[in-house]
């Protein structure tokens, strides 16, 4: 999931200077995951920016649907579409993505021009919790994992080297960047070990990593279109299982 | 690796002689008077002088600059420190093929200490290449007149490649693994991170095997005990004996201005001779005196080898 924290609130009322009406919009994917666009946090926000003497017009709240996922979000958008036309700005509560998403359907379905402003930062690609969380992909296009013993260098090592350890590792193999890091390539070397793959793996040079793969911005297209309905049918099987329900079984 | 001999450096290390370099640090400056004036003090003193580039990610004058014209004025043959801590693999092939035009005939490459740790911590970190992609690159350039996407390089450069190794690293098996590595996509010569201790020298030998390339320790007689202390504190993998820090220490109390220095200079002798009569007994090819603006004691460490 895209982790994600709340900008300082003097950010975002700068971004918001100038604009009386305002709609409060959430994300029902990572941001309601991470508490910074669920049902709590766009309330809270509503009334703080309330009472900095704003007109918070509408409040969006796409539950158990991702921003992102315009196809189904949008219809929570045209509930109050009158709304966005007629505000100053909506504030969007989401990872950059849910923004931008969000800003161009604004403009190119609603019709609409109206600032479209952030109120998060998003802090990467993350995995782990309930508290802690960890980046270990940068969705970089050409994966390495097969090639590290299954931990990506260009996201764990502090230098993203592909032939590590730098001269930089601690003492108690932390990174020199940052000591409360374990050093990527320690890691490796002890994964590998125990993998008995240090010879064939380690000691060779891995070629530099392909960044063409990374060309921003990349487009992308799936044959069959994505249908959220399709997809939650096809999840319940391993629902009930989790449920207790039958193990779930490939058909034949 | 080619059989020829493009420089100083690699004709005395390929002769069997000790070998003992030096290293020059350009300066956050229009210039480079002072690294100039090192320079000169060091000609004749040792073979050839790496010129360091941003170390410890301070931007400083151009390393390829400095090298160039550190070479051409003082006739000191200069190793250009190369890192790919502030260039893409573009950047460097530029750097790499300029400095064959430049008339510098060794690169150390090196992957460099992180933007983050420098003076310029917002500066985006490139890491494009790493220590071996980057030998590999120049290898690859003056063997076999390509870059790593392929393309051919008219009249390519003749350079020699060098790598560094951290002989008290944290890690040690990690760290030679990866030397070993370097060495075999072709460096040509290895100068290790500062060591103080013996022991450090001789587990780093043994436990790297056997390797046909020459390896030139780095020492650092401290000019200072401010020098030595933050060795010891501060650059990851180097161990600075109790010892050496006290006696270093004590110096401080001497008033007289000379008499401190000849006291400085007894203790790193009396402490560097005895370290190297032992790398007489190592397969250590040479020695890279790191001290930089510490000339004075050099004949003094050269005499122990002779």
């Amino acid at each position: 999931m895209i982790a994600q924290e709340q900008k300082p609130i003097e950010e975002i009322l700068g971004y918001l200077d100038g604009k009386q009406k305002v709609v409060v919009m959430g994300c029902g994917g990572c941001a309601t995951f991470y508490h910074t666009g669920d049902k709590k946090a766009v309330k809270e926000m509503s009334e703080r920016l309330r009472k900095e003497g704003k007109e918070v017009t509408e409040i969006i709240l796409p539950l158990g649907v991702s921003a992102c996922e315009i196809d189904m979000s949008s219809k929570y958008m045209e509930k109050k579409r009158r709304a966005i036309e007629n505000a100053d700005a909506l504030l969007m509560m989401s990872c950059g993505d849910g923004v931008q998403v969000v800003a161009e359907y604004i403009e190119e379905r609603i019709g609409a021009t109206i600032a479209v402003v952030p109120a998060n930062d998003a802090l990467g690609l993350v995995g782990g919790g309930p508290r802690k969380f960890k980046e270990t992909c940068q969705m970089c296009g050409q994966c390495e994992l097969g090639k590290t013993a299954g931990i990506c260098p260009l996201t764990a090592c502090g230098k993203g080297l592909m032939n590590g350890p730098c001269g930089g590792v601690r003492e108690d193999g932390k990174c020199e960047v940052d000591p409360e890091k374990d050093c990527a390539w320690v890691r490796i070397y002890e994964r590998m070990e125990k993998l008995g793959e240090l010879e064939d793996k380690f000691e060779v040079m891995r070629e530099p990593h392909a960044w063409s793969r990374a060309k921003r911005p990349r487009l992308f297209e799936i044959e069959e279109p994505v249908k959220p309905v399709s997809a939650i049918l096809g999840s319940l099987p391993s629902y009930l299982t989790l449920l207790g329900g039958p193990e779930y079984k490939e058909e034949e | 690796m080619g059989d020829e001999v493009y420089s100083q450096l690699m004709k005395e290390l390929s002769e069997g002689k000790f070998v003992f370099t030096g290293e020059l640090e350009p300066e956050k400056a229009g210039d480079v008077e002072e690294p100039i004036k090192a320079a000169r003090e060091l000609v004749g003193l040792v073979t050839a002088c790496n010129v360091t580039d941003n170390p410890q990610s301070f931007a400083y004058v151009s390393s390829l600059a400095a090298a160039y014209k550190i070479q051409l004025e003082t006739g000191m043959e200069c190793i250009y420190q190369l890192r790919c801590a502030d260039r893409n693999r573009s950047a460097l092939l530029s750097d790499i093929l300029g400095a064959g035009v430049l008339g510098l005939k060794n690169i150390l490459a090196l992957t460099g200490d992180h933007v983050a740790l420098g003076d310029t911590p917002d500066a985006k970190p490139v890491y494009d290449l790493d220590s071996t992609t980057l030998i590999a690159l120049i290898r690859r350039v003056v063997d076999e007149g390509k870059d790593l996407a392929g393309n051919e390089i008219h009249n390519p450069p003749k350079l020699h490649v060098g790598a560094a190794a951290a002989p008290g690293a944290a890690v040690l098996k990690a760290e030679l693994a990866k030397v070993r590595r370097k060495i075999k996509v072709g460096a040509e010569f290895i100068q290790t991170q500062v060591v103080y201790y013996t022991e450090v020298v001789d587990r780093f030998f043994k436990e790297l095997g056997k390797v046909d390339v020459p390896v030139l320790i780095g020492i650092f007689p401290a000019k200072t005990y401010a020098q030595a202390d933050f060795f010891d504190k501060y650059v990851a993998g180097v161990d600075v004996p109790p010892d050496y820090l006290q006696n270093m220490k004590e110096t401080k109390a001497i008033k007289d201005k000379e008499k401190r220095k000849e006291e400085v200079d007894r203790v790193n002798i009396e402490f560097f001779t005895g370290f190297l009569e032992h790398l007489k007994d190592t397969p250590a090819a040479g020695c890279h005196i790191m001290a930089v603006g510490y000339p004075r004691i050099i004949p003094e460490l050269k005499k122990v080898m002779e």
